[in-house]
């Protein structure tokens, strides 16, 4: 295509006049450009908002953002703030990439094509509400409450969470951080001592650090590395459990080079072995600890031996690790884990840390499990109803009781996908997808293609077009956390040896949202109001939520912003055992719905002739697959390559750098490829890699095929009993060179 | 919907050449705004075709019109090319229409604010409802000011400093990666009145 005219000829013909006239009577009237007062160059100059609160992880930093003409040129740690500081991890510093990703949602949009294989088209924001809000009223009006499914993640979906739970009526929401991550942990140390734990363990004070697959420095939250480092820093000694030689395994005074899965078979043996010799923290057990006799006598068949068998480990080494608890209780940290849902028997596991830092006598002493005292800020939210359980996916009708009695809040879910999928024991026609990307967060993708399938509308509200909005009818844009309030961060003094403070403070926006994105407090109430729930409304606004919010300690959001983005205000000193804390070593409750009373080691199966167990874990610069799409992170980490033990590698002829693909004991492979890592720092037994490679979605232009999608490899599923979460760590792999399938030696 | 194709003679006039080459600057931001029938109808559609037609386009005319001809809904189609080109795209975004992310790889890039720099220099700012300052439509809505204000020594700085750099980029991406001929025709309509010509180039304030 060429005009036959060259541009300066057709400028000096009599015609332009003729042909140009006509074009302003087709033209809008208005324009984004106007006249304004003039600017001189070089006066725009930067300015320092405060308010910012990252959510490149969950662990929240507090920012401040370098701003120039309303454009943000950097981030860096508030000055005022006594959790972070003015550090942040290369994450943080990559959110501006994530701000203005090219690929980010921009419009709402609809998919006129199929779902899996969208076409889309922008459309207002009024058409695609009214679209959202008659389909999901449609299905509650048709199917009931129940019919619709939530899969929610992040502060921003709190908001719409506590919307479909509590107004609208559905059971059938399930958060990845909970039944896929930290779900089990919680549950365990409530059954033990009542409290989730959280990471509360105070590593500046400790003498001797336990990790139990923990690998701090590669899974980095600032003020929590901090507290590692300044442990390490004061001389504690690190021991750290696990097949892999990670960030922490480097810094350990003892490696345990455990076989994956039989964690609990370690600690019951350890445990065992201090009730016997005495070396368990007396005082502790008589005045705060419940059931010590049954449970010293259902684990008293774990002798150091037949530990060290089952996890291919010296026995003399289990001992030294022991006695080395045993010789600085209680000023011991066990760390709680915080991805914990690996192998199906994870409660159980959960629950043997909890008892061993009981016996070990290790709470609420300086170096223990220490949970800060932090100020109290009420939240706001949708209020709470009560719908009943006839709906109620985890509950066994018959016997009226929970089949999950230990399920983290929500429901587990399988119970959701397989009902969804079959239609029994009723249908779920709608799903809900709100900043989690289940695609890549829960395990078997086919199962979760079959459950869009089965739907009658599907929406999702993200910042990112991740692989699992593909399978949305609407897609709606949501602002950033750095576009948008919401959360209230409060917490304490990194070290809890020092001054005791605490702070107080709300994410604010560091620059206005792009394009038409909008927060979830706007997106939620207008569904709201198209379902018929106006009156249950509790905020107007996103800022009226934080306003009020603050409100309960006597701050606002005009007060915080003038305290430079941080509150702070005098803390409590958070050691001294409370008179009514309580370590259940043997849970009656659970004991009566059938479970072990007890910790106690299930096995899980071991690895098949030829394969290698598929292990993963979190990149130091990428969250999930959250940031696979950063231009920044991606260029410090572009692929995730396979650990492979050398010895391993050299039988079948894998270099380091060579391209291999994969296949799993299920017959799945691979869709891409990833580099081979050959080193000595991994068992024999098992490849390794990071998690959150490899998205399948084209309109993710750098995260797209980069390494290998790990979740895409883990179809075996593992159920934990007592919580119904997942475990993941059951699947098998070997890899594939140059199109041939390669056997692993055992 | 069908468009007729009316390439009708044109009559011979004398107007301000500032302001004939400011109406095509405008005509052709139009013509990158998300497609929507309040604008995109008959009338724009015959004042299209007629521009094709004076530079010698008529193929390319006849193009558009068997596409839209064919179509059972003509403007859904160009919101979804409209939106798979330019907004979020399967099977992935093929050129974004800002400055910035060819010459920054990035939205809001340094280059972004240096746009915004020059339309205040000028005495321009953005409207509060506006895209970004590098976005294609504002670029062609400033030089249709500047046209309008016979600032032609600022239009020549602009394309050559601020526009041509990045849509020398844009153009080819969009030429390869449509799949309606509108935009394919929208964007060399767009390189034809802003690039310069190897000799006896445009000279606006010749003009």
């Amino acid at each position: 295509m060429a005009f036959n005219l060259t541009r300066r000829k057709f400028l000096q013909t009599a015609s332009l006049a003729a042909a140009t006239v006509p074009l302003s009577k087709v033209v809008s009237a208005s324009t984004g450009v106007s006249k304004s007062g003039l600017d001189t160059k070089g006066t725009a100059g930067d300015k320092t908002v405060v308010g910012g609160i990252c959510e490149m992880c969950f662990w929240r930093c507090q920012l401040v953002g370098k701003v120039r003409d309303g454009r943000l040129m950097k981030l860096e740690g508030n000055p005022k703030s006594i959790d972070n500081g003015t550090a942040i991890c290369a994450r943080g510093n990559a959110g501006v990439k994530l701000l203005y990703d090219v690929d980010r949602l921009k419009y709402p949009m609809k998919n006129v094509g199929e779902r899996g294989a969208p076409k889309w088209k922008r459309i207002s924001w009024r058409q695609a509400l009214d679209e959202c809000g008659s389909k999901l009223k449609s299905t509650v009006d048709q199917y009931g409450a129940h019919g619709i499914c939530v899969f929610p993640h992040g502060a921003s979906a709190k908001y719409p969470m506590h919307y479909f739970e509590r107004a609208v009526g559905t059971h059938n929401v399930s958060e990845a951080s909970f039944f896929q991550c930290r779900g089990v942990r919680d549950t365990a140390y409530v059954a033990t001592i009542s409290k989730a734990p959280g990471e509360k363990i105070d590593m500046p004070n400790t003498k001797v650090l336990f990790f139990i697959g923990d690998h701090l420095g590669e899974n980095i939250h600032v003020s929590h590395i901090k507290q590692y480092i300044q442990g390490l820093q004061n001389g504690a000694k690190l021991i750290v459990a696990d097949p892999r030689f990670s960030a922490s395994a480097a810094k350990a005074d003892i490696w345990v080079q455990i076989r994956p899965g039989t964690d609990t078979a370690y600690m019951l043996a350890i445990m065992n072995y201090l009730v016997k010799n005495n070396k368990y923290d007396k005082a502790f057990v008589e005045d705060h600890t419940d059931g010590f006799e049954e449970f010293a006598e259902a684990i008293k068949g774990w002798s150091i031996e037949k530990a060290a068998k089952e996890c291919d480990i010296p026995a003399e080494q289990i001992k030294e690790v022991a006695d080395m608890l045993a010789a600085n209780a209680p000023n011991v940290a066990i760390h709680p884990g915080r991805h914990v849902s690996w192998h199906g028997n994870d409660f159980q596991r959960q629950r043997a840390l909890a008892c061993l830092t009981g016996i070990l006598g290790a709470y609420y002493v300086k170096g223990g499990w220490v949970p800060a005292k932090g100020p109290k800020v009420k939240g706001i939210s949708w209020a709470k109803e009560d719908h009943g359980h006839e709906f109620d996916l985890n509950m066994d009708h018959e016997e009226d009781e929970k089949l999950y009695p230990y399920s983290p809040p929500g429901t587990p879910t399988d119970l959701i996908r397989d009902c969804a999928i079959t239609g029994k024991p009723y249908p779920i026609k709608s799903c809900v997808v709100w900043g989690q990307n289940p695609m890549q967060t829960i395990p078997n993708q086919q199962k979760m293609k079959d459950m869009f399938k089965a739907m009658d509308f599907v929406m999702c509200v993200d910042v990112m077009p991740t692989d699992v909005t593909a399978w949305a009818d609407i897609l709606l844009p949501e602002s950033s956390y750095l576009e948008r309030y919401d959360y209230i961060k409060k917490g304490t003094q990194w070290d809890l040896s020092k001054k005791h403070q605490q702070y107080i403070a709300a994410r604010m926006p560091l620059v206005a949202p792009m394009f038409e994105r909008k927060d979830q407090v706007y997106i939620c109430n207008e569904l709201a109001k198209r379902m018929g729930h106006a009156d249950k409304i509790p905020v107007k606004t996103i800022e009226e939520m934080v306003d009020k919010s603050l409100a309960s300690v006597n701050l606002s959001i005009e007060k915080l912003r003038a305290e430079d983005g941080i509150h702070i205000q005098p803390g409590k000193d958070p050691y001294g055992v409370p008179e009514d804390f309580e370590v259940l070593l043997f849970n009656e409750d659970l004991a009566d719905s059938g479970h072990p009373g007890a910790p106690t080691y299930v096995p899980v199966p071991r690895t098949p002739n030829g394969f290698a167990r598929l292990l993963y874990g979190r990149a130091p610069v990428h969250t999930f697959n959250r940031s696979q799409n950063n231009v920044w992170l991606n260029n410090a980490m572009p692929n995730n390559p396979v650990w492979v033990n050398e010895e391993v590698a050299a039988s079948i002829g894998l270099m380091d750098g060579d391209t291999v693909g994969f296949i799993n004991s299920d017959g799945v492979k691979s869709t891409t490829t990833t580099t081979v890592k050959v080193t000595a720092g991994i068992r024999k037994d098992c490849v390794y890699m990071y998690h959150g490679y490899g998205s399948a979605n084209p309109l993710m232009t750098i995260g797209v095929n980069a390494g290998v999608d790990d979740t895409s490899l883990i179809t075996q599923i593992a159920v934990d009993p007592e919580s119904g979460c997942h475990g993941m760590r059951n699947n098998f792999v070997k890899l594939i060179k140059n199109g041939k399938v390669l056997d692993i030696p055992a | 919907m069908a468009f007729p194709i009316a390439f009708s003679k044109l009559h011979m006039s004398v107007t301000d050449p500032s302001k004939d080459i400011s109406r095509v600057y405008r005509f052709l931001s139009q013509c990158m705004q998300y497609p929507d029938a309040k604008w995109m109808n008959d009338d724009f559609f015959n004042v299209f075709y007629n521009l094709l037609g004076t530079l010698g386009g008529v193929e390319d005319g006849v193009s558009i019109k068997v596409e839209i001809d064919n179509s059972e809904d003509p403007i859904e189609d160009l919101q979804v090319e409209y939106t798979r080109l330019f907004i979020n795209g399967s099977p992935h975004v093929i050129a974004p229409p800002y400055g910035s992310v060819y010459m920054d790889q990035s939205l809001q890039g340094a280059f972004a604010g240096d746009t915004l720099a020059f339309y205040r220099e000028k005495g321009f700012g953005m409207n509060e409802n506006a895209d970004l300052p590098d976005h294609l439509i504002h670029e062609l809505e400033f030089l249709s000011l500047l046209a309008e204000e016979k600032d032609f020594a600022g239009e020549e700085e602009f394309l050559k400093k601020l526009f041509r750099p990045w849509y020398a980029k844009f153009h080819p991406r969009v030429t390869e990666g449509a799949h309606h001929p509108f935009y394919r025709v929208v964007v060399q309509l767009i390189d034809f009145f802003t690039k310069e010509e190897d000799k006896d180039g445009f000279q606006p304030n010749e003009a």
